[in-house]
């Protein structure tokens, strides 16, 4: 996404997500702004530029608001965007920010009725004195126009800081959660949502964790999962109880004694969560690892792979310019066979779980002309160092890869990077394995 | 011992931290500031059960010049950053400027066994009194119209140390206010547990740095004077009737709660009261409480009244926590 204009902060793209067909791409930016790119459909004149991503549609979602009442700034940064499924014509998606969730409806219009006979072509009323004939009106085409509206607006369900929003299987209710609270709301009812989950202590000197990501089972619409920031998922199934404060299955590896360190807390906090296509495995990252789960397996991940274990040294630099903080977002493939989360340096990483190969590829203008292979990257850690590596102490830190998502049927990913967006394709096997 | 050095510097980058989010676009993030909180705890705990009780930790460029403020005198602040701990000579002079030490002595022998990680003995009476001073805090910096009070009266100095120096936030000798030392929420500080004091821990739970200039530590120069300390719990009250009732009529409307903030807050002075004004706290220092398993810890009496009086006020803060 070629930026226009110098740089600001607000261009800095904080959430990523395709549509259920892949054909449609949301990102949303701190700035409040929703861009939707569309795939082109493929030319058979032109077999190259098959399916690329253009801008569909821009819009603004949230604006920045103040809450006189507790004297608050609200950012107008778009947490999450989750496409609903389509139904008619119509793309719909929810767009969250810190505290209200937004329904928007995307209708095209590329037909324009012309033949009117009281207006003229500008619409003007004509002079009925020059009415002799009555006519109907008929549609002719029309350059596309791509319409956006809102259609609800979810407010003042959340006290605390939105973090995630999943829609259900059941495609009329979905769930929003912030750092205490989940809510379960219906997509056409804005005034009123459920409380289903709640881990606000009575003495809030007694909190030990929150809650960082939820997101629905793809498939069974009664059961959702929560992290944590203590590293913990749980399992909820809304038919046990309304309140599902009591999950049915808790999820937690027990921590390496040999890694304690004063950060330990920190890096085993859980920065999303995502459920397989299959619905029968998770996948959580937390400040190094990404780790896959078996939902019939609670007492430890089945897969832990490392994404940048070298910064376990560094952890406390980290610390001290706020990069531990970062929530790094994870993602499967169509085939749930590969799975994929940003790093630093503008690094993300791949894993193949069958042949558990692991690849780190690059998002930069350099490294990424059209068409253009990606070339794995390194970073060595000491040791003998080849010639293209990356030594760990010339990292940028300030490019950091914290939002990506993968095509749904097709291995196309896209990568935000601050405030680019980078799409890329594998050609040669356009087929999951 | 450079554990000891290590824990002292992620202390301090954590205090700034927990600064630095009051002013943060957004308002205070809830998870962020509980990571903080637990880091701070872990080096905390670090630097107790570091068997080298008495030493001073100089900054890196060997002890600063700074005096430790004297009464009646704004505190200034290291040169070089905050949480650099001044000179051994200075003080030496803090104690005796300071009827605290005896204070200390007295509850340091009960207390002793409190400190480290353990929040043993978290008497009801200290809860009610921390509770009480958080909201004599809320109120106080509602009074002073946010945040933005502490930080303009600071003398240019991050607020953070120069509360820091406050030993555990306790007052002082003899110009307490009655309870203000029940109002200390570190039960593990060393002048804490005094629920068995005559006043009674919930009153105007005001904190040391409401003493201002006429205290001893010479505290934030944007402290109200003490005497009006005591008229802000009355108001809170009143102003939490509708408050409440408000926040009972619709969920909606609940305020989010700072937590234990309000113990940084009291450690610390005023600086950190507008997190209590703005937003979810973090999870702070009180969670301390909960750390069963490292209460259990032997050897955690650096509380020691001698050893107290030798640690820098910096030390002693930490201690506090």
């Amino acid at each position: 996404m070629p930026s226009h204009r110098m740089p600001s902060e607000a261009d800095i793209i904080s959430t990523v997500e395709f549509n259920h067909t892949g054909e449609l791409l949301a990102t949303g930016d701190k700035g409040g702004r929703v861009v939707i790119f569309q795939r082109e459909p493929e030319s058979k004149n032109a077999p190259h530029s098959q399916g690329e991503y253009d801008v569909y549609s821009t819009f603004q979602s949230h604006e920045p608001e103040f809450d006189y009442l507790k004297s608050l700034e609200i950012e107008e940064k778009i947490n999450k965007i989750k496409w609903l499924p389509q139904h008619n014509a119509a793309h719909s998606l929810l767009s969250t920010n810190d505290k209200t969730i937004k329904l928007w409806k995307i209708t095209e219009r590329d037909k324009r009725p012309e033949g009117y006979n009281l207006k003229d072509e500008e619409g003007k009323l004509k002079d009925l004195s020059t009415v002799t004939s009555l006519q109907v009106p008929v549609l002719k085409p029309m350059d596309l126009m791509v319409e956006v509206s809102p259609r609800r607006v979810f407010a003042n369900g959340h006290t605390y800081h939105i973090n995630s929003i999943s829609v259900n299987s059941d495609c009329e209710t979905y769930m929003s959660a912030d750092d205490l609270r989940i809510n379960l709301w219906h997509l056409a009812v804005t005034d009123r949502s459920f409380n289903i989950v709640d881990i606000k202590p009575a003495n809030m000197e007694d909190l030990t964790e929150v809650i960082t990501a939820s997101e629905f089972h793809p498939h069974h619409c009664n059961l959702f999962v929560y992290s944590s920031s203590k590293g913990s998922l749980r399992l909820c199934d809304m038919r046990a109880a309304a309140l599902c404060d009591k999950h049915s299955k808790l999820f937690e590896e027990p921590e390496d004694p040999s890694n304690r360190s004063f950060f330990s807390e920190i890096i085993s906090s859980v920065s999303d969560v995502k459920f397989s296509h299959s619905g029968r495995y998770m996948l959580t990252r937390d400040y190094l690892t990404v780790k896959v789960w078996d939902l019939n397996m609670e007492a430890r991940p089945i897969e832990t792979y490392q994404v940048h274990d070298y910064l376990r040294s560094k952890l406390c630099s980290l610390y001290e310019n706020d990069c531990i903080f970062d929530k790094f977002e994870c993602a499967w493939n169509g085939s749930d066979s590969v799975i994929m989360t940003g790093a630093y340096n503008n690094f993300f990483r791949m894993f193949d779980r069958n042949t558990k190969r692991d690849v780190t590829l690059e998002a930069s203008r350099e490294s990424s002309k059209p068409r253009a292979v990606l070339k794995p990257r390194r970073v060595c850690v000491g040791g003998k160092r080849r010639r293209d590596d990356i030594s760990v102490d010339s990292l940028d830190f300030t490019k950091k890869i914290l939002h990506t998502a993968w095509h749904p049927a097709e291995n196309i990913i896209a990568i935000a990077a601050t405030n680019n967006l980078y799409i890329f394709q594998d050609k040669v096997n356009s087929e999951m394995h | 011992m450079e554990f000891k050095l290590e824990a002292h510097r992620i202390v301090s980058i954590s205090l700034g931290k927990i600064y630095n989010s009051r002013v943060q676009r957004g308002g205070i993030k809830l998870h962020k500031n509980l990571l903080v909180s637990l880091v701070l705890r872990s080096a905390r705990q670090v630097y107790l059960s570091d068997p080298c009780p008495g030493l001073y930790l100089a900054g890196p460029a060997g002890s600063p010049a700074v005096s430790p403020p004297q009464p009646g005198e704004p505190a200034a602040g290291p040169p070089a950053g905050w949480g650099e701990p001044p000179p051994p000579a200075a003080r030496a002079a803090w104690p005796d400027a300071e009827p605290r030490p005896e204070r200390l002595a007295g509850p340091a022998e009960p207390a002793a066994p409190v400190t480290g990680a353990g929040d043993t003995p978290r008497g009801g009476e200290a809860e009610a009194a921390e509770a009480a001073w958080r909201r004599v805090e809320g109120q106080r910096e509602a009074a002073e119209g946010g945040a933005g009070g502490p930080a303009g009266g600071s003398d240019g100095f991050p607020e953070g140390p120069r509360g820091a120096r406050r030993p555990c936030g306790c007052p002082r000798g003899t110009e307490d206010r009655p309870g203000p030392l029940g109002a200390c929420p570190r039960l593990d500080c060393c002048c804490a547990p005094r629920p068995a004091e005559d006043e009674p821990p919930a009153p105007p739970a005001v904190g040391p740095r409401k003493r201002g200039a006429a205290d001893v530590g010479g505290g934030p120069g944007d402290c109200p004077a003490p005497g009006s300390s005591p008229r802000k719990k009355p108001r809170r009250n009143s102003e939490e009737q509708p408050g409440g009732a408000a926040a009972a009529a619709e969920e909606e409307e609940e305020e989010m709660e700072t937590g234990n903030v309000a113990n940084l807050i009291s450690i610390f002075g005023s600086s950190f009261s507008g997190l209590l004004r703005k937003s979810p706290g973090g999870r702070e220092e009180a969670e301390g409480e909960e750390s069963g398993p490292e209460a259990a810890e032997p050897g955690q009496i650096c509380c020691d009244k001698p050893v107290l009086r030798d640690i820098n006020p910096w030390s002693t803060a930490i201690v506090a926590f």
